[in-house]
């Protein structure tokens, strides 16, 4: 089963994504601060990472920069939750390396839709690795 | 009458001029001991000095120069035997008299020096007046023109009493001012170092003299002189003043233009104030004032700009973070209701269904009215990015389309689309472009009752074949060349001509029922109206009250220079 990791500090928004993912077949798990979220990540080395921008202790950018910049984590893929939409957040986000944006309020079907696109490409790529 | 004095060591010559001298009512006294001349030559005031050649307790020529060396300008005659004597000698004295001289010729003879002294004397003090008027004009002018190139109100202070250095030379100033730092401050400029005691009763003095202008009258800053603020500016700290500089002649002056005072002055100076002095004095207290008012003013200015920038600043961060506060929450009701409606919770009921999609509905609606709401905040911020490309208008109209087609359809509302063909591309953000004309259309699916058309048409126009309601002259004048033009008409409610005006203000919403069923936040049209000035484009209208509305906007006609600037600044 694929390993996702929610990193969240609205507990709320948290249960609802675990929820539906959950029923959707993946294995859920989740940190409510981005320190914990860092954490969890190079240890579980999950699948597919959602990350919240505004939390405490580390924000969801410099997660994103940290494992993005490391070779070994650069590959998993990492969907960013951001509240604010701005161009410049955009940009941020994007030196970051994130993958996939969602801006709040999202719909829980499109980050499913998301979610599904990179894990099958993961997939792929994986595939093609082997192939080379 | 004149002052005169011999040198010499013989009685018969001192005999012969004091006898000369007293007739013709000369003072007289003569020396012939080096250290009495000296001393005589040091205190008293001589007109004229009459030296022997052959005196012999030094030579003549060395007490000459001695006497130079104590008073430049005084007259020498020597007193020879013939009129042979050396060039060195020469150059140093204003005559001489010979042995062969009468009386009456030694008496023109000094006469004649001493008139000619009396007029250099009198050409002298003339021009030395001259040069001090001239010194002090110009240090006024000067003082004057450094007054007119600062908004600085410290340094208005400084330049004020530097002028007064420079045209006065005063002992000690005492500026009381209330227009630099944040509190009154006593700032002494002094040649010499000052007591504690001796800046007790300046700072008591100072403060009397500052309530004696204001007798009778209200104070305009309450001080006392025991928590006065002092600053002390000493030019040789080596030396002291005493209590005897109560006693020097001074001078006091307001510092203040009408009702506005910013503080007063004393001025203390060992010898005595001319008249000039105290016009000098009054002119640059009171030049000051005006350039003092100018910085207040300045600074008053300078002052509520730093408070409207921060209430600009915190007006954007109150948006960012409602924004952020809002929408956080938002995203858990969305998705609560998301998943009771996705049905992985199990079936909902048929009324558990319908109250779910009204809350979904409205939870769109708030998202909606958040974003229209950071959208104006960030045109008005000028926050907002565009990024201009050549946008074919058409793909935007499709695109607009068909992403309501679906809401159109729920109340069975057709849209039409009238294309005028080969229309050339503009310069646009297709973003936004989308963006208005998303909110013109599904404006027209709102107020279009159910079953009717709604067209969205294209075409291309010069800005003289453009016809529009007199309302909108101001926005459309600006207008110029070629334009494409997108309108869409509906069959709706409409609007009534006096509402007009109104139509793209903020919160304008026109106040009905119906408004208020299909809601919206009242930004859209603004929104609209600000994003097509942004294209150098215009939004306007035409309506008829229940017969519908049309709306239509206006996108310029790039030519390639325009396309090149608008993409070197998106």
């Amino acid at each position: 089963m694929k390993k996702i990791l929610i990193v969240d500090d609205e507990l709320d928004i948290v249960e609802s994504l675990k929820f539906v993912l959950e029923t959707s077949g993946y294995s859920c798990y989740t940190a409510l601060n981005g320190e914990d979220g860092l954490k969890l990540a190079k240890e579980l080395i999950p699948d597919l990472i959602i990350l919240d921008v505004m939390m405490p202790k580390i924000n969801g950018y410099k997660i994103s920069r940290l494992l993005k910049y490391d070779n070994k984590y650069k590959n998993i893929p990492i969907l960013m939750i951001t509240a604010r939409s701005q161009e410049e957040d955009k940009l941020i986000g994007e030196e970051t390396g994130a993958d996939e944006y969602v801006t709040k309020p999202f719909d829980l079907e499109e980050v499913l839709r998301l979610v599904e696109k990179h894990l099958s490409r993961e997939i792929d790529g994986n595939r093609n690795k082997q192939n080379a | 009458m004149a002052n005169i004095f011999l040198i010499t060591d013989r009685d018969s010559v001192v005999k012969k001029y004091e006898k000369l001298c007293l007739e013709n009512s000369h003072i007289f006294s003569n020396s012939a001991d080096i250290s009495i001349i000296e001393d005589m030559l040091n205190s008293e005031n001589y007109d004229l000095v009459l030296i022997d050649n052959k005196i012999k307790f030094s030579s003549a020529i060395s007490v000459i120069k001695k006497i130079k060396s104590i008073k430049d300008n005084i007259i020498i005659i020597l007193l020879i035997e013939k009129d042979i004597f050396d060039k060195d000698i020469s150059k140093n004295i204003n005559g001489f008299i010979t042995e062969d001289f009468d009386e009456d010729l030694i008496l023109t003879t000094l006469n004649i020096n001493l008139r000619m002294r009396n007029s250099l004397q009198k050409l002298s003090d003339t021009n030395k007046d001259l040069a001090d008027s001239l010194y002090r004009l110009n240090t006024l002018y000067n003082t004057s023109s450094q007054f007119a190139g600062t908004l600085d109100k410290e340094k208005l202070i400084d330049y004020m009493i530097e002028g007064l250095d420079k045209s006065l030379s005063f002992s000690l100033t005492c500026t009381l001012s209330f227009c630099n730092y944040n509190e009154p401050v006593l700032i002494l400029n002094s040649l010499y170092e000052i007591s504690d005691e001796l800046m007790n009763a300046i700072k008591l003095r100072t403060v009397l003299n500052y309530k004696s202008l204001f007798e009778g009258k209200n104070i305009p800053y309450n001080i006392d002189e025991n928590s006065l603020k002092v600053i002390k500016y000493v030019k040789y700290p080596a030396n002291r003043f005493n209590f005897t500089l109560f006693q020097f002649d001074n001078m006091f002056a307001p510092i203040a233009l009408g009702e506005n005072f910013y503080g007063c002055i004393e001025i203390f100076k060992e010898k005595h104030f001319t008249s000039e002095d105290a016009k000098c004095f009054q002119t640059i207290a009171q030049q000051v004032s005006l350039p003092l008012k100018s910085a207040t003013l300045y600074q008053e200015i300078i002052e509520t700009n730093k408070k409207l920038e921060k209430l600009e600043k915190l007006k954007s961060e109150f948006i960012s973070i409602v924004s952020h506060e809002l929408r956080t929450p938002l995203t858990s009701i969305k998705n609560s209701i998301d998943i009771l409606l996705s049905g992985r919770c199990g079936e909902n009921s048929q009324s558990a269904e319908k109250f779910l999609s009204m809350a979904k509905q409205n939870v769109s609606r708030l998202s909606g009215i958040i974003n229209d709401l950071l959208d104006i905040s960030k045109i008005e911020a000028g926050k907002m990015d565009f990024h201009f490309k050549p946008v074919n208008i058409h793909s935007v109209v499709d695109y607009v389309k068909s992403a309501l087609s679906g809401l159109a359809k729920e109340k069975n509302i057709e849209i039409l689309v009238n294309e005028t063909a080969d229309l050339p591309e503009i310069m646009a953000d297709s973003q936004r472009l989308e963006q208005v004309l998303t909110n013109l259309l599904s404006n027209a699916i709102k107020f279009t009752p159910d079953g009717k058309k709604i067209t969205i048409s294209t075409e291309f126009k010069n800005t003289s074949q453009i016809q529009y309601h007199p309302c909108f002259f101001d926005d459309m004048k600006k207008l110029s060349g070629d334009y494409i033009i997108v309108s869409v008409e509906d069959e709706g409610i409409g609007i009534a001509e006096n509402e007009l005006l109104h139509v793209f203000d903020k919160f304008a919403q026109i106040e009905n029922s119906l408004s208020r069923k299909v809601g919206g936040s009242g930004l859209g049209l603004p929104i609209a109206k600000q994003l097509l000035e942004a294209h150098k484009g215009a939004i306007w209208c035409d309506s008829e009250l229940n017969k519908g509305s049309k709306f239509h906007f206006a996108l310029p006609i790039a030519s390639s220079a325009v396309k090149e600037n608008l993409i070197s600044i998106s």
